[in-house]
Formats: structure tokens, sequence, C-alpha cells
């Protein structure tokens, strides 16, 4: 029966044929040193290779094999997972300074802004390790996928602080952020306007333009009293 | 056989049915009853965008009404997902303004959806009567202003969770004065003002209106407004629930609450202030939904309310409930079937409030109706677990997230692979599974062999070794959607459950140990399959191939890879040198 939104399958039994760690040369070329650690002999049986396969898979073998040349890549060495350890992530320093894990605990987007914790626990994003809230002092700094950092003034603030741009779809979501961020009570959103500097160097109101505008152009922002 | 009945007979019985995967067993049947249904099906549901194209939906199915869309995956609510991924829907419509113009409903899950889109429904479709936009994004309140304008027929405008561009309140000032035919109502999601004069016009004018939620911009004051005007109402979402008490406020908005004789179901209470809380109690025997998930009440006033709700059967609340609102609620609710409890501080290691393990526990002892349950807590231990699955095995959808990733049963200091063990032996009705905590590769050995009903599982921090997932993909036979981040997951198991992939609908992989050579090898040789990596460091082309990819998703797809991609998701094709 032709494949149509059905999407009826032929059950296939798991242990024969299926097995791509069996495809043959390219699998080793593909694969480079895996078989190396992984002791899987693809001239056998498909049963005996169901043995080996249990066999290979005692803890010490599948490990993040050490034959992987990806040590120019930093990130990758977060993923050498201790066996059996209850250890948190191992980060590296520079990212101690910047974010925690990155969605998680797995809250949506909506119930992270509107979280009341304690202003240190602003941080909207969970750090490991330090056992203390996350984020220390710098308070709102989650970080999106494709992180937007601008600065962000608070008129007779002293400290500026940074933002996420990437975090946000609207100026109002923005405004909220800005104005918790500073220990501000967020209900007086109104008592404020944005403004901010655009790639011309020139200060503007913000909220005249498309916010997809407005993000490719904004340089710096500053939340302003809205005193008239 | 089937010659032997008209094809009027034979179509006057399919439409009786009416489940996706009947219709679906019925096409199979024979040709001329795939063709009879197929020119009778009038609603379709299309759970990855990307499994099948707009113009295969059209072509097969001519008579659609309704129409249900899923696009990005699971864990792009949690920003794992890199913003502009994709799950654009205007080539849907744009493909159903010409094949459909009876189209009545769109229903949209974490798709992209954009102004033009929203103006070409409010266009295409004379009869349109149902939108509901759940998790989307990608337009601004004009859009939502030119459905308004245009869309006659409309009977419901839900925008669940969406992030809409908001650009002002005045987009719903545009139904016109003759459109009376609106039944649910949902703006709960956006920021803005709306002209409160207008949305009284609106309720005043809507007889067969159900359902309204309102965003928080509506003040306290004005509810009674709007209740006055809708004593039909069954689902009602509050604004912000705050004001100064005065009495001649609470005493409008409690009688107002009290002229709603039908009310099944509340929601809204941001801000909320105790005080004016007793204004709903007159409603609370009727509640069968009560979503207090955005109130920052605490236990005592929680306790006093859910006392006097006997026939609740879902609850949404933060955790402000704590171990003793959740005795109170095992206590008097039941017929309790769904609870959801949320963190109100999850950003820190210790414990704010008193909720632990033992809540749960007791809700699973006292409420005989419970089937799904989603909890944020700290600490969790075997015991709690097991007691659970043996008082619960009724147990549909089970999700527990302990906050601290890796945090072992706070008792034993064991992994709780037998609490979740125990949780899956029993409960073998169970769809849906979340797992947190310190687990090994035993719980997915529990998992694959004892989960024969669970179709969704989503696993984080969690296993030693490949094994782990060799044991979920070689058992679960009913496993739809995988979703795993930050395992130490890698290219064996998955090469060696290969073909299970194409029984499945997707499966997510993100900060796993899969590498990009393993990546290439599926998508060479299981062209039913999207292999789609996503890699925001640069083309995985650049590095060897045993680099590790940073995410991995998986579908299947008789759509064939898809060109709408963005520049850091990489698709591999049977030519894995072309891109």
């Amino acid at each position: 029966m032709e494949l149509q939104l059905g999407l009826a399958l032929p059950s296939v039994p798991f242990s024969k044929g299926f097995d791509l760690n069996s495809c043959g040369y390219e699998a080793k070329e593909v694969l480079g040193g895996f078989d190396s650690i992984l002791d899987c002999n693809v001239e056998k049986s498909s049963e005996e290779k169901k043995r080996s396969f249990d066999e290979a898979f005692d803890v010490q073998s599948v490990q993040v094999p050490e034959t992987l040349p990806l040590l120019v890549w930093n990130q990758q060495t977060e993923h050498n997972y201790p066996e059996n350890s209850s250890s948190s992530i191992t980060r590296s320093d520079e990212e101690e300074e910047e974010d925690g894990i990155i969605g998680w605990p797995p809250i949506k987007y909506r119930r992270k802004k509107l979280c009341h914790g304690s202003p240190i626990s602003d941080a909207n994003c969970w750090t490991v390790g330090n056992g203390e809230s996350g984020g220390g002092g710098d308070g709102g700094h989650s970080r999106g996928p494709n992180p937007t950092y601008v600065k962000v003034k608070m008129e007779g603030v002293t400290i500026a602080r940074k933002v996420d741009l990437s975090l946000h779809h609207s100026y109002q979501t923005l405004t909220h952020t800005l104005v918790g961020m500073f220990g501000r009570c967020q209900e007086d959103v109104k008592a404020y306007k944005l403004t901010y500097q655009d790639n011309d160097g020139d200060w503007l109101l913000a909220g005249d333009v498309p916010w997809g505008t407005f993000v490719r152009s904004v340089q710096r922002l500053k939340v302003l009293n809205n005193g008239d | 056989m089937a010659k032997s009945f008209p094809e009027e007979v034979l179509e006057h019985v399919f439409s009786f049915i009416t489940s996706d995967s009947d219709r679906n067993a019925v096409s199979l049947v024979c040709k001329s009853w795939y063709e009879i249904e197929r020119w009778c099906r009038k609603r379709v549901f299309v759970g990855n965008c990307y499994a099948v194209s707009p113009r295969i939906l059209t072509r097969r199915f001519p008579e659609v009404r309704s129409v249900e869309i899923k696009g990005k995956p699971h864990f792009a609510d949690f920003n794992l997902v890199p913003e502009g991924w994709g799950g654009c829907v205007y080539p849907w419509i744009s493909a159903m303004a010409g094949a459909y113009p009876w189209l009545e409903e769109i229903r949209l899950k974490r798709m992209v959806v954009s102004d033009e889109a929203l103006e070409l429904i409010s266009t295409s479709f004379c009869n349109f009567k149902v939108l509901v936009l759940s998790s989307c994004e990608g337009f601004s309140t004009d859009g939502l202003a030119s459905i308004a304008a245009n869309c006659r027929k409309l009977r419901e405008l839900d925008l669940r969770e969406s992030e809409v561009d908001d650009l002002s309140g005045h987009w719903l000032s545009h139904f016109p004065d003759t459109w009376t035919s609106l039944v649910s109502l949902n703006i709960a999601c956006l920021g803005s003002e709306v002209s409160f004069s207008a949305l009284e016009r609106l309720v005043a004018r809507s007889p067969n209106l159900r359902t309204l939620r309102l965003n928080r911009a509506v003040s306290l004051e004005k509810l009674h407004n709007l209740l006055c005007r809708a004593p039909q109402l069954v689902e009602f979402g509050t604004g912000a629930y705050s004001s100064e008490l005065r009495p001649d406020v609470f005493s409008n908005l409690a009688g107002a609450f009290s002229g709603c004789k039908q009310l099944k179901g509340l929601s809204g209470f941001w801000d909320l202030v105790p005080a004016y809380l007793p204004a709903i109690y007159l409603t609370c025997s009727g509640l069968t939904s009560l979503n207090l998930s955005y109130a920052t009440i605490q236990s005592p006033d929680l306790v006093k309310l859910v006392s006097q709700c006997r026939n609740l059967q879902r609850l949404w609340v933060l955790d402000y409930i704590e171990d003793i609102g959740l005795d109170a609620l095992a206590a008097s609710c039941k017929d309790l079937q769904e609870l959801r409890v949320f963190p109100s501080d999850p950003y820190v290691v210790d414990p704010n409030v008193s909720l632990t393990e033992r809540g749960l526990v007791a809700v699973s002892e006292g409420c005989p109706k419970l089937q799904s349950v989603l909890y944020f807590c700290r600490q969790m231990s075997n015991a709690a677990l097991v007691a659970i699955a043996r008082n619960r095995p009724n147990l549909v959808c089970f999700r527990l997230c302990i906050i601290e990733p890796r945090a072992p049963d706070y008792l034993t200091l064991e992994p709780l692979d037998a609490g979740f063990g125990a949780i899956v032996e029993h409960c073998k009705e169970l769809r849906r599974l979340s797992l947190s905590g310190l687990l090994t590769d035993r719980v997915f050995e529990y998992i694959g062999t004892r989960g024969r009903k669970l179709e969704m599982l989503s696993i984080a921090f969690a296993g030693d070794s490949d094994l782990g997932l060799h044991h979920v993909l070689s058992g679960c036979e009913s496993l739809r959607k995988l979703e795993i981040r930050d395992c130490p997951f890698g290219d064996k198991a998955l090469l060696a459950n290969a073909a299970k992939l194409e029984t499945m609908r997707s499966l997510w992989m993100s900060s796993c140990s899969v590498s990009f050579g393993a990546c290439k090898l599926l998508g060479q040789k299981l062209p039913r399959l999207n292999v789609e990596v996503i890699d925001e460091r640069g083309s995985p082309y650049s590095r060897p191939e045993s680099c590790l990819v940073e995410k991995l998703y998986i579908y299947r797809t008789v759509a064939g890879p898809r060109i709408d991609m963005p520049p850091f998701v990489w698709t591999i094709d049977e030519d894995a040198a072309l891109r």
C-alpha cells in the first residue's frame, strides 16, 4: 500500500537487517574509529551480533570515544558524562560567568516571565553547582538560543544591565522585563518609557517601528521616567 | 463485497467514523474504500507539518472543512529550538485557500503564523468559523484585526499561549457590530489593553458566548460588567484579579459571579488578591476546571478555595499550594482527574515552599480518578513513586520534574530507577511519561519492556550509555514521540534501531553524543526519514564526521526533505554530498 497520510508501515523485526552499525565498509569509514572501541564484528550473524552488541554495552566501552578529534570545539567537552555519577554537568570556566542550562527547568516562556521569586532569583535560568540562586547580582540574565545582548540603562540607576533581545517578541514583554530587571514593580510599567539608539546613532522612542526592524537596528536601550 | 454497496451508502456509513485512526484504517481496506473515504473526509490532523506537504493533503482530501497542524517540536517551548527553525504556516494557508474555499476550522500548534497568513485566512474562506493558535508566534495584532474585520461567521478565536506582537488593543474594535456569532474568545496571552467598551458591546451582542478568557490588562472592577452581560458563560478567565478592597466592587463582582449559573471553568487570576477570592465562592460547587497557575496566593487561601470545589476535575496551581493544600485537595476533590503543579521559583536550589513528594502521594491516594499529572518539586523518593504507582494504576500521563538535574532519591541517595520502573509497571495505560532525577540505564530497560502503550517519552540528564536508548528504541511498541536532552546516548543505539524511527512521528536529541557521521548514515539509508542536524557552530560538513552534533531532529515524512531550512539546519539526503 502506498504510503499516504495514514503512514501505516509494516512492522520490522528489529533484530534483523536494520542495524545500521553493520552497514559494511561504509559504516567503518563514516564512523571512523568507532568500531575499535565497540568491538562489533560486522561479519557475525545477526544472532551473534546481538550478543556481542549486548556485550559491547558495558559502561566502559560506550563512552564518548576517545578517538573523537573534537577538542578544537570546546562545547563537546561537556558531553563527557562521568559514569554513574550524580555530579552536575561540568561547564567550562568561561561559561560559568554566563548563564546556566538553557530550557531547564522545562517551563514555558510565558510562565518563566511571571515567576515570582526573590529579586536575586530573577535569573531566569538554572545554574548548576554552586548551590546559590542563579545569576548572582545580574538579574534577568537569561539567554535565548541566538542571544542578542544590548546594554540597557535606567534613568537614575548607575549600573547598566544587559538584556537578551532574542527572548522577546514585543515591546510590551521587553519593557516589562526591563522594569523588573531594575527591581521596579512591574505594574508600574506605564511610568516608564523605553528609548533606544539605532545604528545611525540617533535616540528614538521605542515602539514606532515593527519589532523586527527594531531588533535589527537597536544598539543600546535606555529606560526613562515618563515624566510628562 | 464492497461493490455490492452503492458508494452513497458507504459514504453515509463512513460519516459516523470520526476518529483519525479509524478513518485511516478504513482507507486501507481496498482501493474503492480508499477513494470513497478520501472524498468524504472532513477533518484532517497533521501531527508534523513537514511529514506531508500541503499539495499531498489537498490532492488526497478535496472536501476538508477542518484542519489541525502542528509545527515545531515540543522542546521549542523551552527555547531549545533556535528562532527561525521553521514551521511556517503560510504555504498551507496558500494551498488551502485554493483547494478548500469552504474551510471552516484551522487549529495550529507551535507554528509561525504571519500577519499575511492571517489576512489570507480572513479573505479566503467565506464560512470560516474557528481559529485556534496554540503556542504560535510571528503575528501581530494587525493580523488579528484582519480576522476580526473579515470573518463574518467567526465563532471561535482562541490565542492560547501564543506570542503576539502586541501593537495595540485596537484590533478588537474591528469586529463589526452586526457580528453576533461569537462562542469562544481567548485573548489571555495579549499584553495590550483592548477597548473595554468594544469588549462590552461584543459580549452583549453574543448570546452564544460560552468561553471568555480575558487578558491581564482587564481590571477587576470591570469584570462584573462583562459577567452580567454573559450569564450563560461556561468558561471564564479573569484579568488581573487585584484591586483595593472596596465593598461595592466586591459585592458587584460576587453578584455577577453568582449570576453565572453555568460556570464550570475559571482561569486568569493574575496578581490575585486574596480578599477578592470569596467573590467566586458561590461558583465553586459547580466548577470542574480551575487554573490558578498565575495566582500567587498561599496555601491557607488555596485550602479554603479547593475545599469548596467538590466537583473539581482539573486543577492547575502553583506550588504555593504546598503539601498541606494537596492534602485538602485529596480530601475534598474526589473527581479530580488532572493535576498540574508549577514552580513559583524554579531557579533556586533551595525550596521556597513546603511542597514535597508527600503532596503528590496524598493526591494519588485520595483521588481515585486521577489520570494526568504534571508535578514540579525538589525532592522525590523511590518509595513515593512506588506508592503513587500502586495507588493510581489508571494514570495515563505522568510528568515529573525534579528541579535539580540528576537529583537522587533524597532518602537513600539511590537512582530513581525503581520508582519510575514501578510507574510503568503498574500504570499499564500510561501514554505519556516525563522523567527526571538521577536515572541509570536500568530505568530504560523497565520502560522499554513495560511501557507498551507509551506514546510520548521525555528524557533529560539521564542514563549512562547507549544501552539506555537502545532499551527504549527496541521496546516501547507504541512510541510516537521521543525527546531527549543532555543524555549520553549516541550513535550505536540510534543506528541499531534505525527502523524504529520510521514507526515514530519524531525523535529529538540535543546535547547528546550523536556524531554527524551517524546522522549521515541514517539519512542515506532511510529515505523516508528527514534527518535534520541543527548546529549553530556552522556546517557540520566542515568538521570531521566523528564530531558530535548539537541538536538532531528526525521525523518520518512522505514529503521529502524540506526546502525552507534556515542556515543552521542541515538535512541529509540520499546523496550526502549535496545539502
